[in-house]
Formats: C-alpha cells, structure tokens, sequence
C-alpha cells in the first residue's frame, strides 16, 4: 500500500453511494486508509447496489488475476546464464 | 554505495624527457575529481608541456573499474529481478523471443550502471532502465512511434484488433475470454497500465516508473481502462454474479 487517502473523512461515522463510487477503485486496490476502508465495508454490507458494483469490478480483477501467464523456465534459465556471463 | 571514487578517471602525467643528469622521473597521478577537470582543460591529452626543463605529456588510463564490486552489486540488485523483469517485458513486448531480448538489453545496461546505483528500489531502477531499452528499441523499429507515442500506440492497437471483428467479440460468452477480449481491445496506454498492475501484480509505483509517467496518471489510467473493460463487457453480454455486468 504505497498511497493512502483519507479524503477528509476520517471523522465521518458513515459514507453514502456516491463517496463509495468515487473511490471504489482505489478501496479494490487497497489504497485507502484501514479504517475509511472499513466504513466503505460497512456500507457495502448495508447497500445492495453498491455491493454489487463493487463485486462487479471485483470479479474483473479476479480474472485478470488468472491470466498472469505461466513464465517458460527456460527463458528465465538462459538469462541466469546469461547474467553469469556478464559478470564472469 | 561507496563504491563510485573507483570509477574515477585517472589522470597520469609521464616525464618524456629529463634534462641531462637529472635522472628519471617519477609519474605524477592526479586522481582526484577537482584535479582531473582542472587538467583536463587546462592541458589536454596529447599535448606537451616543457616544465622547469621537463617535457610532460598527459595520457588518459581506462576507469578503474572494481569488477568484484560489480558482480557482487549485480548478484544482489539484478539477479533476484531476473523473473519479474522478463513478465514484464512478455507485457509491453507481447512476444517471448522480444522479451528475453529486451532483459538481456536491459541487464546489460544494469551491470554497467550498477556501480553507481545507491542500492535503493532496484526493481524501479531497473525497470527505468528496461523502459528506456526499449524506448531505444521501438525507435530503431518504428520511429513514428517516438513522435506521438498515444496517438501511435492507440494506432498500434486499433491494428491489433482489427482482425477480432465485432461479432467475435459479442458472441463470446464465457466470462475471462471476454474479459481478455475486453483487454486486447483497450488502447495501449490503459491496457499497459491493466497489464501491469492488475495481471502482473506490480505497485502503481513500479507501473509508473516503466510506463514513465506519474503515479497518479497510472491510477487515473488503470480506473478508466476497468471502466472501458466494464462497459466492453456490458456490449457483449457477459454476466458477473448472475446478472449482466
């Protein structure tokens, strides 16, 4: 988690839809502070639509997720080699 | 890392000739950085100068290098990155034999540099070499792209999937092809950013130092590119969790 923002809303007991929608991304992507993040949570529990938005973008990173391809090892054994060789 | 003074060019000055019955001269050596200019432009290579009788000349010798340094810099920076360097160049490459190529390209560069690296983030390091590599390689290639790099990279893609079609696209129904369809279909500038972050797992940081723009524009990309692979996902009837997207 390398940026954190609390968007000023730190204090607040409760966010509606359209605060959850403007940094829905960033909370997916774990980038907003633990506990703004746990109010988001909160309401997405209590909020049917903005649950599913969120499951909707969540289901799409899951899938690119999957598709990281398999790396040949071989490719990566040559280059060791070839790092030997730079340096021998 | 301590290790830059031994890169220092060294500045030799050679006795040519000795007045009679003065004897041998010893060189002097002027290793320092703020003798070495000062030398350097006040008495350049290959130039003679008659001191109290001595003829002097100036010769450059090659950087001392410490090459047990280097390999060891490179064991610890490089070597450990190999794998990560070569997924990330199979994504902004998108062919193997390039790939390994461009880590090749790019650990050379590395091991040049290395003794001059100060050791902080050396995945960033590299991957702001590898982004230069292969800026240097597409210019060889394609030099258009260098002048307009989003208007031709957006042109790239549009030739990328040409061939797919509509109906291709509309008529795929299963889930992760359509979003890999929705992917392909993206201008290059978001799906580098979706390729990065969200399949290779780097931080917006790292993404940022490979594409070479800001943080922030790599967030601002990544946002817009899930909203476009939504909306291509809606046009071709793909459903999540039981109801349309």
């Amino acid at each position: 988690m390398t940026v954190r923002r609390t968007w000023g809303r730190r204090n607040r007991p409760e966010v509606n839809c359209r605060e959850v929608g403007r940094v829905l991304q960033s909370y997916l992507d774990n980038d907003v502070e633990e506990d703004f993040a746990a109010k988001i949570a909160s309401h997405l529990e209590a909020c049917k639509e903005c649950g599913l938005e969120v499951e909707t973008y969540r289901q799409i990173k899951r899938s690119l997720a999957a598709k990281m391809p398999e790396v040949d090892p071989d490719a990566i054994a040559r280059l060791r080699s070839f790092g030997e060789e730079i340096t021998s | 890392m301590g290790e830059h003074a031994s890169d220092a060019m060294c500045v030799e000055f050679v006795v040519e000739k000795t007045l009679e019955g003065l004897g041998p001269a010893s060189p002097v050596k002027a290793s320092h950085a703020g003798e070495t200019r000062a030398a350097r432009s006040s008495f350049p290579t290959g130039t003679a100068l008659r001191v109290n009788g001595l003829v002097v000349s100036r010769r450059m010798t090659e950087p001392v290098v410490d090459e047990k340094a280097q390999k060891e810099a490179f064991d610890r920076y490089v070597v450990p990155e190999i794998e990560v360097l070569y997924r990330v160049a199979r994504s902004i490459t998108r062919n193997p034999t390039d790939a390994e190529d461009l880590v090749q390209d790019t650990m050379l560069r590395a091991y040049r540099a290395i003794l001059r690296f100060d050791g902080r983030h050396p995945r960033a390091w590299l991957l702001t070499i590898m982004r230069n590599a292969q800026i240097n390689r597409v210019r060889r290639k394609r030099p258009e792209l260098l002048r307009d790099p989003d208007a031709a990279m957006e042109r790239l893609a549009d030739e990328d999937s040409a061939d797919l079609g509509p109906e291709a696209l509309v008529v795929e129904q299963e889930y992760d092809a359509a979003v890999e369809k929705a992917v392909d279909a993206l201008p290059e500038k978001f799906r580098a950013v979706i390729e990065l972050v969200d399949i290779q797992g780097l931080s917006y940081a790292e993404a940022a130092e490979i594409i070479g723009v800001p943080t922030g524009t790599v967030m601002s990309r990544l946002h817009r590119a899930r909203t476009r692979i939504r909306k291509h996902l809606e046009s071709s009837g793909a459903y999540v969790n039981g109801r349309p997207t």
